[in-house]
C-alpha cells in the first residue's frame, strides 16, 4: 500500500478508485484498516485537493468540526451539532466531508459479521441486540446513521458540491437494499468539495446521550427554521440520516422490540425542537 | 517529523497509526494504547500544537509536522507542574489514562491557565478513566491551575 499526495482536486480524481481511497482526517480510515474492515491498495491524501475554510455560506469539506464548532457565522443547529459530537481530539482532525461518510457504528459490521451491509444475506442486529438501531428506514439493514452533523445539514437545507455535480444533501444517501449494500451515491472516484449552508431565521439541535458528552446521539434532532419553512433532521434513527416533514411522520416509524423506546424520545425533541424554532 | 523538539525519521507501513510508530518504532511509549478506536483520549498528543488521538492519526500523515508527547513535556529532566500535580492530588491509579489526561490537561491549561469546572470538564471529554472517578484528575487540574 502507498499514500500519494495529490495538490488538486484534479488530479486527486485521477488517482481514486480501483482499491485507491480518499483519507482526510483519518479518523474514521485509521481505524477501519487497522482492523481490516477497509482494504486499501493506496490512500490518497486529499487534504491539499479540497477546499477548507469558511466563505460566507459556503464550507470547505476540508473544515475540521473544531472550526465550525466556534465560528459566529455557522447556524446555531450546526454548531451545535459539531460541539456535541465526538470528543475534542475527534473534532479537532475530523472533517465535514468525512463526517457525512462515517461508516456506521453497528458493532455487528465493526466485528465483521457477515451482514447485509458486508454483502452477506441478513441483517445479525435484528435477529440479536439492536437496542442503538434504526425506527425508520430498517427493512434491510437496521443500522442507526450516526451523524448528528448531516441532520443539522439537513435541517438547514444543504446543497454539495462535488467533483461531478451538485446535489441537495439527502441525495447523497440511499437506503442499503439486499443486492447492493452502498448507504451513499458517492462514485469511488468523486469526491465532496463544498457545501452551500443557508443561514435560517431560527434553528436547534437537541441529541439525547447516555451520557452528556461523548457519545453518538440515540436520536438526534435539528430544525430550522429558512424563508418560513421549518426542516427536520435527525440522526441515529435511520440507516441514514432521515428528515421528517412533521411531527406526524413519526407515526410512520417501525421500531424493532430493541429500539422501541426510541420513539418517544424522538417524539420529544421533535416537539421540543419546533416549538424552539417556531420563534425568535 | 520532529518529536520533542527533536528531528526524527521512521520508516513505516502506510497504513500503520502515528501512535504504533511513536511506541514501536521511536522508542516512545508513553502514548498508551488501550481502545485505538478514539475513544479513550490516552494516545492524546499534541500535533502543531493540537491535541489529537495518535491511533487516529496516519502515521506518514504526521511527515513534517511538529508532535508533542507525554515525553516532552517535562523540562530538563524535572517533572511538568502537570505530571507533579497528578502526583500530588493522587490522581493515578492504574495510570493507564494518564498520560494522555497530562498531555491534556497541560493543553487546557496553556489557552485558558484559570479553566472553569465546565471548560475542565468539556476540555477533559475525551479522556477515559476507569479507576479514579474523576474527582482527583479535577483536583490535580485545580493544583496545576495555581502554578501555571
Ligand atoms: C470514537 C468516535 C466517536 C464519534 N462520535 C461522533 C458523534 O457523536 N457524532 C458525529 O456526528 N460523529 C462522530 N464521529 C465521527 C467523526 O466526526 C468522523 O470520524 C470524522 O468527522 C471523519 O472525518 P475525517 O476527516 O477524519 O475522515 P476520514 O477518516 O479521513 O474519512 C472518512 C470517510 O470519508 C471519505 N472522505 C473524507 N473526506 C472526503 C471528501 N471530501 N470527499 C469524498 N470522500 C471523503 C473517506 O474516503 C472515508 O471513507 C465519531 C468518530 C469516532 C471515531
Ligand atoms: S444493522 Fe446493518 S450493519 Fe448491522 S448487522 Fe444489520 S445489516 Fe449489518
Ligand atoms: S488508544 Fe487512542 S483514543 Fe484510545
Ligand atoms: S487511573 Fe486507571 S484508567 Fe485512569
Amino acid at each position: 500500500m502507498e499514500l500519494r499526495q495529490p495538490s488538486s482536486a484534479e488530479e486527486a480524481v485521477g488517482l481514486l478508485g480501483n482499491g485507491h481511497v480518499a483519507l482526510a482526517g483519518g479518523t474514521e480510515i485509521v481505524p477501519l484498516l487497522r482492523d481490516g474492515l477497509l482494504r486499501a491498495d493506496a490512500l490518497i491524501d486529499i487534504r491539499r485537493a479540497v477546499p477548507r475554510g469558511i466563505h460566507g455560506t459556503t464550507i470547505g469539506a476540508g473544515t475540521t468540526l473544531a472550526e465550525l464548532e466556534v465560528d459566529p457565522g455557522i447556524p446555531v443547529v450546526l454548531r451545535e451539532a459539531c460541539r456535541l459530537a465526538a470528543s475534542p481530539q475527534l473534532r479537532a482532525m475530523g472533517s465535514i466531508g468525512g463526517n457525512l461518510l462515517q461508516a456506521t457504528r453497528c458493532w455487528y459490521w465493526r466485528l465483521d459479521f457477515p451482514c447485509y451491509l458486508h454483502g452477506g444475506d441478513r441483517c445479525h442486529a435484528k435477529d440479536g441486540r439492536h437496542d442503538e438501531h434504526a425506527i425508520f428506514g430498517n427493512d434491510v439493514c437496521a443500522s442507526a446513521h450516526p451523524s448528528d452533523v448531516a441532520a443539522a445539514l439537513l435541517a438547514l437545507g444543504t446543497m454539495l458540491r462535488t467533483t461531478a455535480r451538485e446535489l441537495p444533501l439527502a441525495e447523497l444517501y440511499r437506503l442499503p437494499t439486499t443486492d447492493d449494500p452502498q448507504t451513499t451515491t458517492l462514485a469511488d472516484d468523486e469526491l465532496i468539495l463544498e457545501l452551500e449552508v443557508p443561514i435560517p431565521e431560527a434553528s436547534v439541535y437537541l441529541k439525547a446521550m447516555d451520557r452528556q458528552r461523548w457519545s453518538f446521539p440515540i436520536v438526534g434532532v435539528a430544525a430550522a427554521r429558512t424563508a418560513g419553512e421549518v426542516r427536520l433532521g435527525l440522526a441515529g434513527v435511520a440507516p441514514v440520516p432521515w428528515t421528517l416533514t412533521s411531527v406526524d411522520d413519526l407515526d410512520r416509524a417501525t421500531p424493532l422490540p430493541g429500539t422501541a423506546y426510541k420513539l418517544p424520545i424522538a417524539r420529544a425533541l421533535v416537539a421540543r425542537a419546533l416549538r424552539a424554532v417556531a420563534t425568535g | 517529523m520532529t518529536i520533542n523538539g527533536v528531528p526524527r525519521e521512521a520508516d513505516v507501513w502506510p497504513g500503520e497509526s502515528l501512535l504504533f510508530a511513536l511506541r514501536e518504532r521511536l522508542g516512545l511509549p508513553g502514548s498508551k494504547n488501550a481502545c485505538e478506536q478514539g475513544e479513550c483520549g490516552s494516545c492524546s498528543i499534541l500535533m502543531d500544537g493540537t491535541l489529537v488521538c495518535a491511533c487516529l492519526v496516519l502515521a506518514a500523515q504526521a511527515d513534517g509536522h511538529d508532535l508533542v508527547t507525554v515525553e516532552g513535556l517535562g523540562e530538563n529532566g524535572s517533572l511538568h507542574p502537570v505530571q507533579e500535580a497528578f502526583v500530588e492530588a493522587g490522581a493515578v491509579q492504574c495510570g493507564f489514562c494518564t498520560p494522555g489526561l497530562v498531555v491534556a490537561v497541560a493543553d487546557l491549561l496553556r489557552r485558558d491557565p484559570t479553566p472553569s469546572d465546565d471548560a475542565i470538564r468539556e476540555a477533559l471529554s475525551g479522556n477515559l478513566c476507569r479507576c479514579t472517578g474523576y474527582a482527583k484528575i479535577f483536583d490535580a487540574v485545580r493544583i496545576a491551575a495555581t502554578r501555571a
